[in-house]
């Protein structure tokens, strides 16, 4: 059981996010636009944040940039629609995971047990 | 023209036979007349010394009878002459004038002429006239004086020989007149002339037959010339001069034959020069439209490669809600128990499999969209095209793209834009060359207008559509903004672009027939102008391409 925001400009992810999530259990709040996204975040308290990579106006390493210094606690879930785009540039800067879209569920999964064992050890 | 310009123009023939002929003729009738007037004349001094001894022995004759005017005596003397045939007429006249004796009457030929004939009494006096008679005929006439001696009667003179001394006395008792007919003379002169002028005639047509023989073995092979010439000039080359004499003109002849042969190889070398030149134009110029058609399929492909990252992206969202709502429903399927599945849920199922539907429909707009951008622009048909239609489609395959450089979009189309001809793959291709230019210059979150105009002032007929693409990007120095549209410029990193977007983009709309120009300010962003007129005016290259068609056929 986690607190996620998901930002991602794409209706369908939103949907699919937010019906996969609630489904197993966690707390969800989707978002379309990316500063009303980082508003949110640094407002909420959010465990878990599902970030696509592209989207209009601040995409997701600026996003991660602009909350990343003020909720260390807060952990990135970046979603990349491209091969090698910014993924260097990403993991350099320490976001810890990536998803290439389209991902499977089972990726997704994975990655969310992940980090909810890591969330419950802190 | 006159006659005698067109004789003067006529054959070689008739310019050496006429004048050579009247020579001829000239001279054989100068001849033979001197030689009529010759013989004329030899006829009638002939005549004239036979009627002076005839009249010199009438004379002496005659003496005796004018002297006693023994009329029967002269008769008697008359009977001589007057077996000539050429004598016409003989008076014997005392010196009154009257008539002893006549032969043949001739009254009014000899009226008064007798009297022209001397009367002084030297014997041998003779006149000579000649005289038209008042029949109308030529006589020689000739007179004179019958003389007797007065002589002392000694008895001792007439033993004396040569007795006719001073001591005789000459005196005119008469006149004797002899009156000789010219028939004889002038028929031999006719005669003459006749043979003459018969033989002229004869040499002179037998001269022009030889000439005209002569002159025609020379001009009949000058004739054959003439006539190849002619045939040759006319540019048939497969003349020759059939001509085998072994003199100047057979010479010429195959000296002419082998000018003929040599112009007809360097003629027949020329048109099989400009046959292959034709060919290898032709060849060149489809080699160069497939090399240009190639060169705008790259760079299309090219095009697609810039906007594949939007592409991906466009599609990589519908398929990951795609693969995820499918994966989702199923494990719920999986686990679902069918009897306690509730109305709740099964209305989840719906709205889970609907998005899928929704989102595969998506992917397929997707593909299809890109598969009609990528099309060949090889077709050069040209069709109706709603330019707007256009614009619109291009958009939605480069939104994305924009979306993600988060570049601000506003469109303005005129909604009355009348359609063109042109090739709505070419053009699309240059929409989005032109987008994408504008989107490389942008910064996030700058502004691409795109506007269409109908210009009814612009075009030849029916004006044209006039586009803009206004960016506000960083612009286009001076001295780059003359070379944007020459093949191989460009200001992009290596890899970045190839350079030929725009000089591709160019040479597009000017098939079409339309005109692309670039205003820009550095710092402040370029706008592109695209005019295409409604109708496409003809230009050369069309007739070429029909006239290629033509050929091909």
């Amino acid at each position: 059981m986690a607190r996620i925001l998901v930002i991602d400009d794409s209706q369908v992810i939103r949907d699919l996010l937010a019906d996969f999530l609630a489904d197993s259990g966690h707390f969800v709040d989707c978002v379309e636009d990316s500063e009303e996204g980082i508003r949110m975040a640094l407002a909420g308290s959010y465990d878990i944040c599902i970030c696509d990579l592209h989207i209009p106006k601040k995409n997701g390493f600026q996003i991660y940039q602009a909350i990343s210094a003020t909720k260390p606690k807060l952990t990135f879930i970046m979603t990349d629609s491209l091969p090698d785009s910014l993924a260097d540039q990403i993991s350099e800067a320490g976001v810890p995971y990536i998803l290439r879209k389209p991902f499977d569920l089972d990726q997704l999964r994975e990655v969310l047990a992940t980090v909810c064992a890591s969330i419950k050890t802190i | 023209m006159s006659l005698l310009g067109k004789l003067f123009r006529a054959s070689l023939r008739l310019k050496i036979v006429l004048p050579i002929s009247l020579i001829i003729a000239v001279s054989l009738l100068l001849i033979s007349g001197y030689l009529i007037d010759r013989q004329s004349a030899g006829y009638i001094q002939e005549l004239e010394a036979s009627g002076r001894t005839m009249l010199r022995m009438l004379a002496i004759n005659a003496e005796s009878g004018v002297l006693f005017g023994n009329k029967y005596e002269l008769d008697e003397l008359l009977k001589t002459p007057a077996q000539f045939e050429s004598v016409k007429y003989v008076v014997i006249s005392n010196t009154d004038g009257a008539t002893l004796a006549e032969l043949h009457e001739s009254t009014m030929v000899t009226a008064g002429l007798h009297r022209k004939s001397s009367n002084s009494p030297v014997h041998d006096s003779i006149a000579v006239e000649l005289s038209n008679g008042s029949d109308g005929e030529e006589y020689l006439v000739l007179s004179m004086p019958v003389v007797t001696f007065k002589q002392a009667f000694s008895t001792e003179n007439l033993g004396i020989t040569g007795g006719l001394d001073a001591a005789t006395e000459r005196e005119v008792i008469g006149h004797i007149e002899l009156g000789l007919s010219l028939d004889k003379v002038n028929q031999a002169i006719f005669e003459a002339k006749f043979a003459a002028y018969l033989f002229t005639l004869v040499v002179l047509v037998g001269t022009i037959l030889l000439l005209a023989f002569i002159v025609g073995a020379i001009t009949r092979p000058v004739r054959v010339l003439v006539d190849v010439t002619d045939q040759v000039s006319k540019g048939d080359l497969t003349q020759r001069v059939n001509i085998t004499q072994r003199d100047e003109i057979g010479h010429l002849a195959d000296t002419f034959n082998r000018m003929i042969e040599s112009l007809k190889q360097s003629r027949d070398e020329v048109e099989q020069y400009n046959r292959n030149l034709e060919e290898k134009i032709i060849e060149r110029t489809l080699q160069l439209e497939e090399a240009q058609a190639q060169l705008i399929q790259s760079e299309k492909m090219s095009a697609i490669g810039q906007l594949a990252a939007g592409v991906a992206h466009e599609l990589n969202n519908p398929l990951g809600g795609i693969l995820g709502y499918a994966q989702f429903t199923l494990e719920k399927l999986n686990k679902n128990i069918p009897e306690k599945t509730t109305a709740k849920e099964i209305q989840s199922y719906i709205r889970y499999v609907s998005d899928i539907e929704t989102q595969a429909r998506r992917c397929k707009t997707i593909v299809q969209n890109l598969l009609k951008f990528s099309r060949s622009s090889r077709t050069v048909d040209f069709a109706d095209v709603d330019v707007n239609k256009a614009i619109e489609e291009t958009l939605s395959f480069v939104a994305h793209q924009l979306h993600l450089s988060q570049i601000e979009l506003d469109v303005q189309l005129d909604p009355k834009l009348p359609h063109i001809q042109g090739n709505i793959g070419q053009l699309q291709q240059v929409f989005t060359n032109l987008i994408i230019n504008a989107m490389h210059a942008s910064k996030p979150g700058a502004l691409i207008v795109i506007t269409s105009r109908y210009s009814p002032a612009l075009g030849e007929f029916g004006g044209a559509v006039e586009l803009m693409f206004k960016d506000h990007g960083h612009g286009i120095k001076d001295e780059n903004l003359k070379k944007i549209f020459e093949p191989f410029f460009t200001t992009k990193e290596i890899g970045k672009g190839t350079g030929l977007g725009l000089s591709v983009s160019y040479g597009i709309v000017k098939e079409h027939g339309g005109e692309i120009t670039v205003t820009s300010e550095v710092g402040a962003g370029s706008t592109f102008t695209v005019v295409l007129p409604v109708q496409k005016p003809e230009t050369d290259s069309d007739n070429r391409k029909e006239a290629n068609y033509s050929f091909g056929q």
